[in-house]
């Protein structure tokens, strides 16, 4: 059914129809507000709730809200009617990798580029406790730009194959890219099986075809279980080496996920996602923090009315909000601004991974690693309420989100215990713990 | 026919006292259809946390923000007293929304301002008077359990009151306030909830019974 120009919650006018399945239809649309360009998948309730998937639909959607990453498709919002349901998410216009694939092996290089996006996505998620555990063709898209975009990350229970060509996408029940211990319904951790999917997909990128293909499904399933794969004599050898790693049938002895990060030909050219950011800003921004910095440090007063609004938990309504933890902390100090700036010194020195500069409302600390995006870097504000009471508040201004509370909780916090008075926010188990 | 069954469905679905047609609400609010309803999930669970009437009442708000349903905070109370519109004690549905609405990231500047001067405006008379400010001073050093001295107290509220009142009447009217905001826009942070703008996903539940026609 052609539904062009339907107008969807008067929001969003429906384009021409993306793909199929049993469950979900998905279109092309455009935000009326915006402008923007959206896939919307539209799911029919009915059939999801006779399969009883709705309490699973509701899971993952309040799973994916935790990722954002530049290769992974973005679930802007989730609407719903009577009977449907739609998740409306970012649009992906160079379709699907595979596509590229079905014409022919890739180079070497433009394999390892598109499997270090994907190992890298994973990671990510992962990091967060999202698993995949489906990856395969029809979820790997590529944007104008020729990155990779996985989608339905956390979606699983609304998967189902789209295309059934035979050859690299799946047919219906063909276990072509399932970990062993998926196919033998063993109780599986979702990072060993993404692990595995990802390696047979490296395998089709550079081979052209998959490493488990038979017509007979039984015949198919035993060589699975047994890891039994041939590398086509154009593969690297480096690359032979980590395929036997990646498709170990044995999920415990399987490699993990930071070691194929680790590995030399993974490494090759590897770039860490930043966050986009010119260079010219940066030194703009350096040299203003230069020149800020000549000058003595002069926290800005805070009133009776900042206190208020900065402290109380009575007036912080976010509290009402299941919310995940703040990236942002702050806390009360009888020390002046000079010992305060002096402390964070002491902390970057001594971490001996973290540069610091100076402005004139505090200081700034910037991580020497790349992290999982990008650099960390951490903004302390100093205010100062009397001469002997200052508040200071940091948060993170670029970086993984994990990383900065890895750091946070690990070093940063624990640092500071001698020059803070009271932690304030609602992490009252901050409190606890560093008392 | 068409009658009966709707009349038939109105009766399976009845509501609590306050409750208010997510279409209505919409319209008068940044919210969308689904977000309201989304917010019904939040409200449902907020106000049948002790009592299980759909009425949040003070225990329950207070559970809500503090984990804690007999905390003892200026703030919060003050907070409650905005949102029970009605004045009966408990936060009913529409009042819920409404209120909330003035939290959303849309909400022009000017309706959250005043908002807020409202609220430090404890006693109503159009002013913030000093003795509400040091007051309000007071309660935010015990509830973060910051022990300063009277004198370091009186300081902060001089400093205030030098800094705000401008006309020197020792009291902040609401010109004064406005000026305030329009200097230091960063005191009304606490007025954006940047959670409304994705509490559809926070609170998928409304899938389920979403009453938005096709």
């Amino acid at each position: 059914m052609d539904k062009n120009g339907i107008v969807l919650m008067q929001r969003y006018e429906l384009g021409r129809l993306l793909g199929k399945g049993t469950f979900a239809k998905v279109y092309h649309a455009r935000s009326l507000k915006t402008g923007e360009n959206v896939a919307i998948k539209v799911i029919d309730k009915q059939k999801v709730a006779k399969v009883g998937l709705i309490d699973q639909i509701k899971r993952e959607i309040s799973v994916m809200r935790l990722v954002r990453h530049p290769n992974v498709v973005f679930l802007h919002e989730v609407m719903a009617s009577k009977t449907k349901i739609y998740f409306v998410m970012e649009y992906v216009k160079g379709g699907e990798l595979f596509d590229k694939v079905s014409k022919g092996k890739l180079k070497e290089d433009i394999a390892r580029k598109y499997f270090q996006q994907l190992i890298g996505a994973i990671d990510y998620c992962h990091s967060r406790g999202v698993y995949h555990r489906d990856l395969k063709p029809e979820n790997l898209l590529l944007d104008e730009n020729g990155d990779l975009k996985i989608s339905d990350f956390g979606l699983s229970a609304l998967r189902e194959s789209r295309k059934q060509d035979g050859l690299l996408h799946t047919t219906c029940g063909t276990p072509a890219y399932v970990a062993p211990e998926v196919i033998c319904k063993k109780g599986y951790d979702g990072d060993k099986a993404d692990v595995w999917s990802c390696g047979v997909v490296l395998y089709v990128l550079l081979a052209g075809f998959l490493p488990f293909h038979q017509k007979n499904l039984v015949e198919m399933y035993r060589k699975i279980k047994n890891g039994e794969f041939r590398c086509p004599n154009w593969f690297p050898p480096e690359v032979k080496k980590l395929l036997s790693r990646i498709l170990d049938p044995n999920p415990n002895s399987r490699i993990k996920i930071e070691k194929i990060m680790e590995n030399s030909w993974f490494q090759k050219g590897f770039k860490k996602i930043e966050t986009p950011k010119s260079p010219d800003s940066n030194q703009i921004e350096s040299l203003i923090s230069d020149v800020q910095a000549a000058f003595a440090l002069q926290p800005m007063c805070y009133n009776a009315f900042d206190l208020i609004s900065s402290l109380s938990q009575g007036f912080d309504l976010s509290g009402l909000f299941e919310k995940e933890e703040r990236s942002e902390s702050m806390f009360t100090t009888k020390k002046e601004a000079r010992e305060i700036v002096s402390k964070f010194e002491e902390i970057a020195t001594s971490s001996e991974r973290f540069d610091l500069k100076k402005s004139n409302v505090g200081v700034k600390m910037e991580d020497r690693r790349e992290g999982r995006k990008g650099q960390l870097a951490i903004d302390v504000e100093i205010f100062e309420v009397t001469k002997s009471f200052h508040m200071v508040e940091f948060k993170k201004s670029k970086g993984d989100t994990m990383e900065y509370k890895e750091f946070c909780d690990g070093e940063l916090k624990p640092s500071l215990k001698d020059i803070v008075w009271k932690w304030q926010g609602n992490n009252n188990s901050n409190n606890e713990k560093l008392v | 026919m068409l009658a009966f069954v709707k009349c038939f469905s109105l009766k399976r679905t009845k509501h609590p006292p306050g409750y208010e047609d997510p279409q209505v609400l919409a319209s008068e609010t940044p919210f969308t259809v689904n977000e309201i309803e989304a917010l019904h999930n939040l409200f449902k669970k907020l106000s049948t946390s002790i009592i299980d009437d759909g009425l949040i009442h003070k225990e329950e708000f207070l559970l809500a923000l503090f984990r804690n349903s007999s905390m003892q905070n200026l703030f919060a109370d003050r907070v409650f007293y905005m949102f029970d519109r009605k004045r009966n004690g408990v936060i009913e549905f529409g009042e819920f929304v409404r209120s909330l609405s003035i939290f959303h990231p849309h909400t022009p500047e000017h309706e959250k301002s005043s908002f807020m001067f409202k609220l430090y405006d404890l006693h109503g008379t159009g002013f913030i008077e000093r003795h509400e400010l040091k007051k309000m001073v007071g309660a935010l050093l015990g509830e973060t359990d910051l022990e300063l001295s009277e004198e370091s107290i009186d300081a902060i509220v001089e400093q205030t009151m030098v800094e705000v009142d401008t006309n020197k009447d020792g009291k902040i009217d609401e010109e004064e306030w406005k000026e305030l905001v329009a200097k230091n826009p960063s005191i009304l942070k606490n007025m954006t909830l940047p959670y409304l703008k994705e509490v559809t996903l926070a609170f998928p539940s409304f899938v389920l019974d979403s009453e938005v026609d096709d």
